[in-house]
């Protein structure tokens, strides 16, 4: 009885393994290629089947000699459109990110390791990105490069998984699609540009000291002392000999760069959709107010903490956050590392306790 | 030369050779032809711009709108051919279509129209021609369209120039040779379920003189005169015949003669004599021969005489009449191979035969009211011949002794036979033969005339003699019982019938004679038959040995029969190589992880298209915590070789495939 549920067991086992593997072979035949009718693909084999149709009624040899040469044109259309996707590898050279409504511009790296013959007139898809990339012509153990323009309208990670190779070279007839595995993603940032509807002047009291957020432009006070170097710093602050002695960059830090912390606090309890979007664009343009004064700025977003920082390289931070931050309704508030009176709220609904508050409302 | 002006370039020499493939078949009103042609080479050389394209447009229109009326009144008032005037409107749009401005995107229409040309030209019987402007016709379609599609693309991307030049002429030259290759394939391999095709225009056959119901004497030889026109074409499957130039390709016959006229009297019984005669007595070597009659206005297959066996080729039916003759149905050009013996019986063998079974005396011994100079000639001729072979030899020798001439008598007294016989003494061949038909039956020897061809001129390049209609000829054929009907010609020795070839007969028209005989052998007179022949051919190369060879062979005789599955084998490993080859092109490292998300997929774990490397080590790690270590050891040399740029060598790819053979073997241990 054992045995006879073991077998039943290990024939279950090997079916499931048959049938995976049909499935898996089934994927990787429909990975390899796809072949599709252009509209006037379509007319010439309907030509095609009606000049065969003619000439099997009436035994007109001529016809036969038609057929024959249009049969051969489909063949010959199918095998250069192989040649042309054929041994073509392809490099996506894509952007460290892109601001959301900005030109997405992505280049690809294609080289055609045929020996002899060329690519022509292929067109590189990308994921489910709109814009194409356009290669005229590959010479054949050649590299060449080629890009496409798109826009994406909403901040996030966009995974890009596959890249597409598709043409109907030589006759237009039939198009013919590889999918490549080019792994690799686009960080969307949020626009910054949003105007913030800050309700005091302050713009949120400067934490510790409590002097106004607005100090005067470019003045940074006195040296304080030594920190790391971040990517994104500015080159001009970085202090060259102790870097030599230490053999890593290290930057000046002024009394004013701490003093004058703009702290952005997400709320990101809310339901996904305009709205929080909406609020997520208000505290990337609040962190691209505060670079464009000069002072310092950090982020808190759910658990994610951004230290205080300035400059280029800390609104990249800021901004890589804000890209990949996800709203749901019964999320924590933000629980900041400094008083959250000093702090600004950016929020769908506003909540109490924070310094200032920008609420963008349902009807932002 | 830019894309464009490339493209209409070669979309306009496509409709001039979709044009000469038409005139090739049935030719063109020449109006029409020599204006579209005309429009086709302006075209090549200049195209309008905007506002002059627009222009012509508006003088086009109204002639379109005139020639369909036209083409609708035929269809329905005239109720008469609708192709002449179909294609006259296609003609017309071409012009049209092809004086356009560079901009107008009319690819589609110039490609059809081309097209459709070459399609209409199909439905007659072409020439030569046709092949050639079909080969030029792909050719230019292969490049027309790819740059068309070139041109296209680029517009659409918006790219300027595509490096185009010499690569672009050998690549279209040699998809035309694999575009050929295989509408040749195609046209040879297609199994042929119908049979035979009476192209348009076939029906308008060369019109032969002498073969019809009913000679008038002299009337034949003035009709053939210097008409070079091929009229048949013999191979010899056995080789060339001694003396070709003396073979009679018999016609018809008659039997009665009026004294001016011979006809064929109706309901004659059967006597042709019996087939085994010619077959039993008739000892010399068969002569096999390969006959293509071109398309005649009679319905008569010619053949060395006695037929012993016929075989049609493309779908006529034969058949034998009372007098013996060889007739046909079907309304294509005949093709079939006939089997003749290669000579006559000998001297010696038609002495020897004196009695026996003769067809009805009231047909092959009639005779007009006579001159009686001709009995008296007839008597004075055989008399004291002991064997009807030297009385017919006689009157032969008699005849032969002639002059021949081709020239007519001046009046109508001098066509008689007795003005021939006794005062002129010269003539063509019908005065010979029906001086001696009616000396033998005043002899008392059945005897018949007959027409035909006289030799023709062998082709070396086609490998089959020409017969043309200037070679038509009339002799006699008389009766020897046991033998049945024996040719003799009375006509003197190198007249000949027509003659005079060797004036037309020059290498190019042998040559193009040749393409033509080849063309209509293999392309228009293909059929089931000759396809089977070839097939049968071809399955004798890639195996089962026939019989006799495999009795013959004891030692190896099995060897052919494994060709094919040899040749089946040898084309799988190639197959299997040109996968293994395509393979390659994707690194090892990115075929593993691959293989560990189809792993994980089939493990349970949520593996969505765009989750990256990472994102997947982390979801094995929620779900089947068990794999995620191996998981991330092939992730890790994964990102390492894919985006680190780094090389693996032999011990990393290996060490990532236990890691993927780890984490498979996790993965399935719940599964």
């Amino acid at each position: 009885m054992r045995g006879s549920r073991l077998l039943a067991v290990r024939g279950l086992g090997l079916g499931r393994r048959v049938w995976s593997r049909i499935g898996e072979m089934r994927r990787q035949l429909r990975a390899w290629r796809r072949i599709s009718f252009t509209a006037g693909g379509a007319l010439f084999t309907a030509g095609a089947f009606a000049v065969g149709f003619a000439a099997m009624n009436t035994g007109n040899n001529l016809l036969f000699l038609l057929l024959g040469a249009m049969l051969g044109i489909i063949t010959v259309s199918g095998w250069l459109s192989e040649q042309a996707i054929r041994a073509v590898r392809v490099e996506r050279l894509l952007p460290r990110a892109v601001t959301a409504g900005q030109e997405l511009r992505i280049a690809y790296e294609v080289a055609n390791h045929k020996r002899r013959l060329p690519s022509m007139a292929v067109e590189i898809l990308d994921g489910e990105l709109p814009g194409r990339a356009f290669l005229p012509y590959v010479a054949a153990g050649s590299t060449t490069r080629t890009r496409s323009v798109n826009t994406l309208e909403r901040r996030g990670v966009y995974p890009l998984l596959t890249v597409t190779l598709s043409t109907s070279f030589p006759f237009g007839m039939f198009r013919k699609e590889r999918d490549l595995d080019v792994p690799g993603e686009i960080v969307v940032w949020p626009r910054t540009d949003r105007p913030v509807p800050v309700t005091s002047q302050g713009g949120g009291r400067v934490p510790r000291s409590g002097a106004g957020a607005q100090g005067p432009h470019g003045h940074r006070g006195e040296y304080r002392s030594l920190r790391a170097y971040r990517a994104g710093d500015d080159p001009r602050d970085i202090h060259w000999r102790s870097s030599a002695r230490l053999r890593d960059p290290v930057l000046r830090e002024y009394e004013r760069d701490g003093a004058e912390t703009r702290w952005i606090c997400l709320d990101l309890a809310s339901a996904p959709g305009d709205p929080a979007e909406v609020a997520v664009e208000a505290a990337a343009s609040l962190a691209a107010q505060a670079m464009a004064e000069g002072r310092s700025f950090a982020l808190v977003a759910g658990p994610t903490v951004v230290d205080p920082g300035e400059g280029a390289g800390q609104l990249e931070r800021v901004l890589d956050v804000l890209a990949r931050v996800s709203f749901s309704p019964g999320a924590p508030l933000p629980d900041p590392p400094v008083d959250p009176g000093s702090c600004i709220l950016v929020s769908v609904d506003g909540a109490p306790g924070f310094g200032d508050a920008v609420v963008v409302g349902r009807h932002a | 030369m830019n894309l464009r002006v490339l493209h209409r370039r070669l979309a306009v020499l496509m409709a001039m050779a979709g044009l000469l493939a038409f005139a090739g078949g049935a030719g063109v009103e020449p109006v029409s032809a020599l204006l579209a042609a005309a429009a086709l080479v302006l075209a090549l050389l200049w195209q309008p711009g905007r506002e002059l394209s627009a222009r012509i447009e508006r003088v086009w229109l109204p002639l379109v709108i005139l020639l369909v009326g036209r083409a609708l009144l035929h269809v329905f008032v005239i109720r008469d051919d609708v192709v002449v005037p179909v294609v006259d409107l296609i003609l017309l749009l071409l012009a049209a279509e092809s004086l356009r401005t560079l901009d107008a995107p009319n690819d589609f229409r110039l490609y059809a129209l081309s097209f459709a040309l070459l399609l209409a030209a199909t439905a007659y019987r072409p020439g030569v021609l046709f092949l050639v402007a079909f080969v030029a016709f792909v050719g230019l379609a292969t490049m027309g369209l790819m740059v068309g599609h070139l041109r296209r693309a680029a517009e659409r991307h918006g790219v300027r120039e595509i490096p185009l030049g010499r690569p672009l002429v050998w690549t279209t030259t040699g998809l035309t040779g694999v575009i050929l290759l295989v509408a040749a394939a195609v046209f040879v391999v297609f199994p042929r379920v119908s049979s035979g095709w009476a192209g348009r225009g076939e029906t308008l056959a060369t019109s032969i003189a002498g073969f019809s119901d009913q000679v008038s004497l002299g009337g034949h030889g003035s009709t053939i005169l210097g008409n070079p026109q091929i009229v048949l074409r013999v191979e010899f499957p056995g080789g060339l015949p001694q003396g070709h130039q003396g073979l009679h390709w018999r016609g018809r016959s008659y039997d009665r003669f009026d004294g001016a006229r011979w006809t064929r009297s109706r309901g004659m019984p059967p006597s042709g004599g019996p087939t085994r005669w010619y077959r039993d007595r008739w000892r010399a070597p068969r002569l096999e021969q390969r006959i293509y009659g071109a398309p005649l206005d009679v319905r008569v297959l010619f053949a060395l005489h006695p037929v012993l066996d016929v075989d049609p080729q493309n779908g006529i039916q034969p058949l034998f009449d009372n007098a013996g003759d060889f007739l046909y149905w079907g309304s294509v050009a005949p093709a079939y191979t006939a089997w003749s013996p290669g000579a006559i019986p000998p001297a010696e063998e038609l002495r020897a035969v004196e009695a026996g079974y003769a067809p009805p005396g009231r047909y092959f011994l009639q005779l007009p009211e006579l001159d009686p100079r001709i009995p008296a000639l007839a008597d004075s001729l055989t008399a004291g011949l002991p064997t009807r072979y030297d009385r017919v030899m006689a009157v032969q020798g008699h005849l032969r002794s002639f002059a021949y001439t081709r020239e007519l008598p001046a009046s109508a007294r001098e066509t008689s036979l007795e003005h021939f016989l006794f005062q002129r003494r010269a003539g063509h061949c019908e005065y010979f033969s029906t001086a001696m038909v009616v000396l033998l039956r005043a002899a008392g020897i059945e005897a018949r005339n007959v027409n035909g061809f006289l030799g023709g001129e062998w082709n070396d390049f086609g490998g089959y003699l020409a017969v043309t209609q200037n070679q038509a000829h009339s002799w006699v054929e008389a009766w020897f019982p046991d033998y049945g009907w024996v040719t003799f010609d009375p006509t003197p020795a190198g007249a000949g019938g027509g003659g005079g070839s060797e004036a037309w007969f020059w290498p190019g028209r042998i040559f193009f004679d040749g393409l033509q005989h080849r063309w209509n052998k293999w392309v228009l007179d293909y059929n089931l038959e000759t396809q089977g022949g070839l097939f049968e051919r071809w399955s004798g190369l890639l195996g089962s040995p026939r019989v006799e060879q495999v009795v013959e062979r004891t030692s190896g005789a099995g060897s052919r029969s494994f060709r094919g599955p040899i040749l089946f084998a040898a084309l799988l490993l190639a197959g299997f190589l040109w996968a293994r080859r395509h393979r390659r092109l994707v690194p090892r490292e990115a075929r593993i992880y691959l293989r560990l998300r189809e792993a994980c997929e089939r493990g349970g774990v949520t593996v969505s298209p765009g989750l990256t490397p990472l994102a997947l080590v982390s979801r094995v790690r929620n779900q089947r915590a068990a794999a995620a270590g191996a998981a991330a050891r092939v992730v890790d040399v994964y990102l390492r070789a894919r985006y680190g740029r780094q090389s693996l060598d032999e011990a990393e790819l290996r060490a990532m495939a236990r890691a993927l053979k780890e984490a498979r073997r996790s993965l399935g241990a719940k599964a």
